[in-house]
């Protein structure tokens, strides 16, 4: 926990100071002995007030029995008169607290350092020549608040221990953006910000999703971690909607390299730009709710949706339009943790495009979807600790269909990936997570792993 | 608008004056003679100076030889149709014989320097064995060797542009008393020509039925499209391997080179006349003509992917000239090891001298890997006989100068713009 | 679990010129009191200062304080006692949220208010619908996360020390309110 700390006593110095401030125009202007008088009685209750807070510091526990008897008599009066403002009817409540929140200011400190990390070991059970181990992430952020309505969020991420020219690593700005309270139940958002679809994306430390490597969906369909730039608007509701909406960059398929396995893997992150000299002629929107009016139920769901030609010269997929929704259920329940979630994305108009591309292997697709269900079950816990072994059966499909192609020149669409996962999360406490899991495809073995993660989150 | 002129005038006009200026320039302009002032105004940049040497036969020991004879703009900037010769000869009296097949010229603006990438790939240059690092450095050799314009020094061709109908002007760009200096001279003539080749639009028109295609107005045939796609597949042609099909990531349109170097294992062309000495190789990156990479033995028999715009245009194929069709060239990456026998000359035993336009311990630098020609005796041919057709009609979109309407394409057209 | 109510002054001495840190305050002490207690006419301060067998007897509850005092007021009408109101502090996940408990007499739960959040996620610890859950119990209940208390998906920090705060002030009640209640 971080040690906070009480600026109690130098506030009511500084209220102290601020009532001995009037007192020369008070005494100038009415030089009137009785309200003189009231005003030293005033300030010698806040004296004693004080005094009786540095004491409670430094008191020694015997001591306190005593002062716990005489003190709840005593501060009566005392409190009643120097909280008040001096003008206040004090009829009306004696004795209420202040109405700011004076005693709730202990020390949140403007910028906050945040953090989180990820390492894992991979072991393909068909060759095991591609074992591999890896720093997959080290990300650091902080928070930094301007006023009590106002501040910026950043991350920043390291992947694959090293970045430089002829290394594979990358080092990226994940989010940067200034968030502006508007109304407490509702904000602005501004700048390179995550988009609230699934259940990861806006989740995605290694302490909160089971397994050691973010579920197939999520990082294939729905393109965790999935970032873009714009401006939203956000807010909440007394019955549990938690909603979102924004304008914000989309990707670029003008980007799209026909000739890389890369667009299989993952159509929306061969094309994503994450502000990184983003063409943005075409904005996106998006649009996503979750409810939590029932706790332990989460029910949500968004789309994201734009042209994403970006308008470039002779490009013959300037009409494309991207539309993905998703949706999902998550239900925690005693030791139980439920959810399932579908996404479905389309991507219109590359039949141009891909007539461009014959004889390729990865055309532009037309449509790509998938699902998973998944459940956990907390079989142990103690005192922060806990271990929960997990099963969770997904399928994806990252080329389900193309626009037609002349002279069957085309490509087939992508056979389903289907797969299981099982495995254990072992918290050593809330922020740190030991991972292990076995991955099993159903008609692709040689993809089949063994996984061990270790994760966590500051 | 930001203009820049720069005009020099000769010693015994007084005004010489030089100046930049924002959007319309009048500047006062001291008047030359009226009669070279008319031609002044026409050769005024090295460009244009480049155009006037690329077409000058008097810069040739026979007088009678210009770059243009052997890169005919005509022809995609290389020798016209019925000109059938594996190497052209050249020297005063178009007696000496040369050794590689003439390339075209097009599309060399966008080359890059010779250098050797992160995993020793070797990568760029100019000439068929990339030992020029820029147009410029490359308009030397033609100038001076014997097989070809046969200046012999720089003093020779210098002597001869100064005689030049054009060479008033080219003191005019480059300062009266260029000529004083014979390498300076030189080096701006290499400059002039470098210059014209990159500028003038004619060079890299990008008007092919391809480009037009890709720009989605124009609609390729079904045999076109077929040859296409056998181009791109990984299975079958794979031919972008090395010749990329695909706009760059600027959006820039495809040159069909990666600007690699390949060992197709060709064979020997007994029509080179340095070929009868059976101790001589051609062997690319490794020599003879260069000789920086001689240990690099690995590379030795690899020659620049060119690129294969026009390619249908040309009469002879590879650096050897050794295949004189589209469709030879073609049967040759198909049937090389399926077939080596319609290749290569049989030994005494009825064997097929594979490789033989190499020695014997470079057998192994040929490229015996990559798609198509990955074959072993027995297996079946990537490609069938339709299939090769197929792909020689595809390759024919990539002919500039398309015109839509008649649908057909003549590099000549390229020049009129 | 280690009793830190004493706050180290040196922290007071490093802070900076005080700097209003992010806070969307959702509800001041004064609306949360008059929400619980809408009868009341008069809230006592109550000193917060502990004996040593009341410290010991927290250990052992595992209900030790931490980061600051809570605040307690006691509900009057006249001098009636109607309960307590206390306002207490806990980090979600690294920003601070402060709450105010309301406890009738016996020491029952009777509302459970978030005045202030600042983290960037979690907030949903304020639905009416998770802190009903709280409502009714008292200090012999057990309090614990997923298995007393539902969580909410996306605020498990939030929740879990929050349900820890709720705890811990039960128990200060049974502790050292009761006994010492007039």
């Amino acid at each position: 926990m971080r040690a906070a700390f009480s600026i109690r006593p130098v506030a009511m110095a500084i209220t102290l100071a601020l009532a001995l401030g009037p007192l020369p125009t008070a005494y100038a202007a009415g030089n009137d002995e009785a309200a003189l008088r009231a005003e030293v009685a005033e300030l010698r209750a806040q004296l004693i007030e004080l005094k009786h807070e540095v004491q409670q510091m430094h008191a020694a526990p015997a001591a306190a029995a005593a002062a716990a008897a005489t003190a709840t008599t005593a501060s009566t009066a005392p409190a009643s008169a120097a909280t008040l403002p001096a003008n206040a009817d004090a009829a009306s409540l004696p004795g209420a607290a202040p109405m700011q929140s004076s005693i709730l200011n202990t020390a949140a400190s403007a910028t906050t350092l945040y953090g989180y990390g990820e390492m894992n070991y991979t072991r393909p059970t068909k060759d095991k020549s591609a074992t591999q181990a890896d720093l997959a992430r080290a990300v650091f952020g902080f928070i930094h608040a301007f006023d009590e309505n106002t501040r910026i969020v950043s991350e920043f991420e390291w992947e694959h221990a090293v970045a430089s020219a002829s290394d594979q690593g990358e080092a990226e700005v994940e989010q940067l953006y200034i968030e502006h309270q508007l109304q407490p139940n509702y904000g602005l958002r501004a700048g390179l910000m995550l988009i609230p679809l699934g259940l990861l994306n806006e989740h995605h430390e290694p302490t909160n999703y089971y397994g050691v490597y973010r579920n197939f969906v999520e990082t294939a369909i729905i393109p965790s971690t999935w970032r873009e730039g714009g401006v939203s608007i956000y807010g909440n509701t007394e019955f549990g909607l938690n909603w979102s909406a924004g304008v914000t960059t989309g990707p670029d398929l003008s980007k799209w390299d026909p000739t890389s396995p890369e667009g299989r893997e993952s159509p929306l992150g061969s094309i994503h730009q994450e502000l990184q000299l983003a063409k943005a002629r075409d904005p996106s929107v998006f649009a996503a709710a979750n409810w939590q009016g029932i706790p332990g139920l989460t029910v949500g769901g968004g789309i994201f949706t734009g042209k994403i030609g970006q308008g470039q010269p002779g490009f013959l997929a300037n009409h494309a339009r991207l539309l993905l929704g998703e949706g999902h259920v998550r239900w925690q329940t005693g030791p139980f943790d439920l959810s399932a979630l579908y996404t479905r994305g389309t991507i219109s108009d590359t039949e141009n495009l891909n007539l461009t591309f014959i004889g390729n292997p990865t055309p532009a697709p037309k449509a790509f979807w998938g699902g998973y269900v998944q459940g956990a079950w907390r079989a142990w816990e103690h005192d922060g600790a806990a271990i929960a072994p997990f099963v969770r059966y997904e399928e994806y499909n990252t080329a389900a269909s193309y626009e037609a192609i002349p002279l069957g020149l085309g490509v087939d669409p992508l056979v389903t990936s289907k797969l299981w996962t099982a495995g254990v999360n072992y918290w050593l406490n809330p922020n740190v997570v030991f991972k292990a899991d076995y991955q099993q495809f159903r008609s692709e073995s040689d993809r089949n792993r063994f996984d061990l993660g270790i994760g966590f989150q500051f | 608008m930001y203009l820049k002129v720069a005009v020099h005038a000769s010693m015994s006009r007084v005004i010489r004056c030089v100046f930049t200026g924002w959007v319309l320039a009048s500047c006062s302009v001291a008047l030359v003679h009226a009669d070279t002032a008319a031609v002044a105004v026409q050769l005024a940049t090295p460009s244009m100076l480049g155009k006037a040497i690329f077409f000058d036969e008097s810069l040739s020991a026979s007088g009678k030889t210009s770059c243009a004879t052997c890169h005919d703009p005509a022809h995609a900037h290389a020798h016209a149709q019925s000109n059938t010769l594996a190497v052209q000869s050249g020297g005063e009296f178009h007696d000496v014989p040369g050794f590689r097949a003439v390339p075209s010229l097009r599309y060399l603006n966008l080359g890059i320097a010779f250098h050797f990438e992160n995993d020793g790939t070797p990568i760029g240059g100019f000439n068929r064995d990339g030992r020029a690092n820029s147009l410029l450095e490359q308009a030397e050799r033609p100038l001076l060797a014997p097989h070809e314009m046969a200046n012999g020094t720089h003093a020779d061709a210098v002597a001869r542009l100064a005689n030049a109908s054009y060479a008033d002007d080219f003191r005019r760009v480059f300062g009266n008393s260029v000529f004083d200096d014979i390498d300076r001279a030189f080096f701006r003539m290499q400059f002039a020509l470098e210059k014209y080749e990159v500028t003038d639009p004619g060079f890299h028109p990008f008007d092919s039925k391809y480009d037009y295609f890709l720009a989605g107005k124009v609609k390729l045939s079904a045999q076109e499209l077929r040859g296409f796609s056998l181009f791109n597949r990984p299975d079958k042609g794979k031919c972008l391997g090395c010749h990329p099909s695909t706009r760059g990531s600027d959006g820039s349109s495809p040159v069909f080179t990666d600007y690699t170097y390949d060992n197709l294992g060709l064979p020997r062309n007994t029509a080179i006349a340095a070929n009868v000495d059976p101790a001589y190789y051609d062997l690319g990156l490794c020599g003879p003509f260069r000789t920086d990479l001689a240990e690099h033995t690995d590379l030795c028999g690899a020659f620049k992917v060119p690129t294969l715009r026009n390619v249908a245009t040309r009469q002879v194929f590879f650096h050897n000239g050794s295949f004189k069709t589209l469709t030879d060239a073609i049967r040759f990456y198909v049937r090389r090891d399926t077939n080596p026998e319609q290749f290569y000359p049989l030994d005494a035993n009825g064997i097929a001298q594979k490789f033989n336009d190499l020695p014997a311990e470079f057998h192994k630098n040929v490229n015996t890997s990559e798609v198509p020609y990955d074959r072993h005796p027995g297996e079946a041919p990537r490609l069938s006989e339709d299939e090769i057709a197929d792909l020689v009609v595809f390759l024919q979109t990539l002919t500039d100068g398309y015109d839509a309407l008649s649908n057909t394409a003549d590099p000549a057209r390229s020049l009129t713009k | 679990m280690q009793l830190r109510w004493l706050i180290p002054l040196g922290a007071a001495a490093a802070l900076p010129a005080y700097h209003a840190a992010y806070a969307v305050q959702y509800m001041s002490v004064e609306q949360a009191q008059r929400a619980a207690f809408a009868q009341a006419d008069g809230f006592v301060d109550v000193p917060l200062t502990l004996t040593e067998t009341q410290r010991r007897a927290l250990d052992q509850a595992e209900a030790a304080l931490s980061i600051s005092a809570p605040k307690i007021w006691q509900a009057r009408t006249g001098q009636k006692n109607l309960g307590w109101l206390i306002v207490d502090q806990v980090i979600g996940k690294a920003e601070a949220i402060s709450y105010a408990l309301a406890l009738d007499n016996d020491g029952k739960i009777i509302a459970l208010d978030v005045l202030e959040y600042r983290e960037t996620h979690g907030a949903e610890i304020r639905l009416p619908a998770w802190r009903k859950q709280f409502v009714g119990k008292t200090a012999q209940d057990s309090l614990r996360l997923d298995s007393d208390i539902r969580n909410i998906s996306g605020a498990t920090l939030s929740c879990r020390h929050l349900t820890d705060g709720v705890r811990r002030l039960v128990q200060l009640y049974a502790q050292v309110l009761k006994p010492t209640s007039g």
